[in-house]
């Protein structure tokens, strides 16, 4: 655990994800007060906060780095060297990433908090600490972090090649959720994508699933995508 | 005094057979692992790491398989032909890591920098090194639990005269100790200055097993076992 947990700080990638998330929730949360003329109703601080939950994009790439990473600098041989119980790499690497999410969403969270103080603030106005919307949001947001981190090792464990994984990744985001979103009719909301929405209580409307219902489901996928990774890490013959 | 033996040890990928029913025990001491490209020798090192999964038979260290080791470093140490680092963390990061993932002391971090001669380099990133520097590293690493085998895989690669000098007297030290030290290669020379004994492969098969002493010309037997031109 202190290893990975190690290899997850001495990469520079991942401070580097880290940063440009925070100028995405920056520029996400500007653009959306700027638009907005009614910036301190719910509705807009919902929004505002919501893009804590869409850098969860990044904590995707975080988790699918710790494993496909490992292949792509071939230092898995080293790491099943020194762990030939491939399962606990694999759920050890699981618990590091989930921090990581939990970690990014958390500074996020902040940024994002700072970003709309500052911008109610120019117009006048002032956040409310005390709005039961706003830190749904947030702890909403910073939970599809983690969700997402965590269904990461998960998809690099399945896929070990790292471009391969990371198109993979984004095109589901970018692209085939959507179609598949279509082709399946309501039970779209019971996709990746459209349960993280709902943990932030996005689309604000009656038919998506609930924060603790697209939470448990969430669960669900990492517990799916992990377990067929594990399966598959234990078979594999390590040939360079 | 631990020994590594191979029993009937078969490895296909898919219809291409790799390795077919290989048999031999290997002692203290330094075993020169022998074989044209292509004969195995690679796949077989990697089934007795658990690597690599063998379509049959058993490759025990100490009479138990890789896995089923406690702790698989204090016991085994290994350098593979590719072993990777990261490219951005330094040589005594990756070593840490490598410590930290085997249950082994930091400590050891420091001690086996010095033994492959690399401390001056330790805390730059790999992606400088050299070749041969990497294989430093790369033996740093499979000294770092003070193992009784080592299996090194092509271990000279990338080493410069002094480079194969230096390691021709830790192999010889390592052996000498009574630690099993099977060293995997095809540059006969190198071989025939270090190894006590040899194995020699071909096309997946057992071809010779025996002391190196008693073959009359390393490189002419060779090439006899293994279909070579002489």
């Amino acid at each position: 655990m202190r290893a990975e947990l190690r290899k997850l700080i001495t990469a520079r990638s991942t401070w580097l994800l880290l940063a440009i998330a925070q100028l995405i929730v920056v520029a996400g949360v500007s653009g959306l007060m700027l638009q907005r003329d009614d910036p301190a109703s719910d509705d807009a601080q919902r929004g505002a906060i919501a893009h804590v939950g869409l850098v969860a994009l990044f904590g995707l790439l975080i988790g699918i780095l710790a494993v496909a990473g490992e292949y792509r600098h071939r230092t898995i041989t080293d790491t099943f060297l020194a762990r030939p119980h491939r399962d606990r790499v694999v759920l050890s690497k699981l618990v590091v990433a989930a921090g990581a999410g939990a970690v990014l969403g958390v500074v996020a969270s902040a940024t994002a908090l700072i970003t709309d103080a500052i911008w109610l603030a120019a117009k006048g106005l002032s956040i409310d600490l005390a709005s039961g919307v706003l830190w749904r949001t947030v702890a909403g947001g910073i939970g599809w972090n983690i969700a997402f981190a965590a269904i990461g090792v998960g998809v690099g464990a399945l896929i070990t090649n790292l471009s391969a994984a990371v198109a993979a990744a984004l095109g589901w985001l970018a692209l085939v959720e959507g179609i598949v979103g279509e082709l399946i009719g309501d039970a779209s909301r019971w996709l990746p994508f459209a349960l993280g929405q709902a943990l932030v209580g996005l689309p604000n409307s009656a038919d998506r699933p609930q924060a603790w219902q697209a939470g448990l489901v969430l669960v669900l996928y990492v517990a799916v995508f992990v377990a067929a990774g594990i399966g598959v890490t234990t078979r594999r013959d390590i040939t360079h | 005094m631990t020994d590594v033996v191979l029993q009937g040890l078969t490895k296909r990928f898919g219809a291409v057979p790799a390795v077919r029913n290989l048999t031999c025990t290997m002692t203290p001491g330094v075993t020169g692992f022998l074989g044209p490209n292509g004969a195995g020798k690679t796949t077989t090192l990697r089934m007795l790491l658990g690597l690599v999964r063998p379509t049959a038979g058993t490759a025990t260290v100490g009479g138990r398989r890789y896995a089923d080791l406690p702790q698989p470093r204090r016991v085994v140490g290994a350098l593979l032909d590719s072993t990777g680092f990261h490219p951005g963390r330094t040589g005594r990061q990756h070593l840490r890591i490598s410590a930290d993932q085997s249950g082994l002391p930091a400590a050891r971090v420091a001690t086996v920098l010095d033994q492959v001669d690399l401390g001056g380099a330790a805390d730059r990133r790999v992606r400088g090194y050299s070749l041969g520097m990497r294989q430093r590293l790369g033996l740093a690493t499979a000294l770092l639990g003070d193992p009784e085998v080592l299996v090194l895989d092509e271990p000279a690669n990338g080493l410069d005269p002094a480079g194969m000098a230096w390691l021709r007297g830790l192999l010889r030290d390592l052996g000498a100790e009574g630690r099993t030290v099977i060293i995997s290669s095809h540059v006969l020379a190198e071989v025939r200055q270090t190894a006590d004994r040899v194995v020699i492969v071909g096309e997946g098969t057992l071809r010779h097993t025996g002391p190196l002493d008693e073959m009359a010309g390393l490189e002419e037997e060779f090439l006899r076992l293994t279909g070579g031109v002489a």
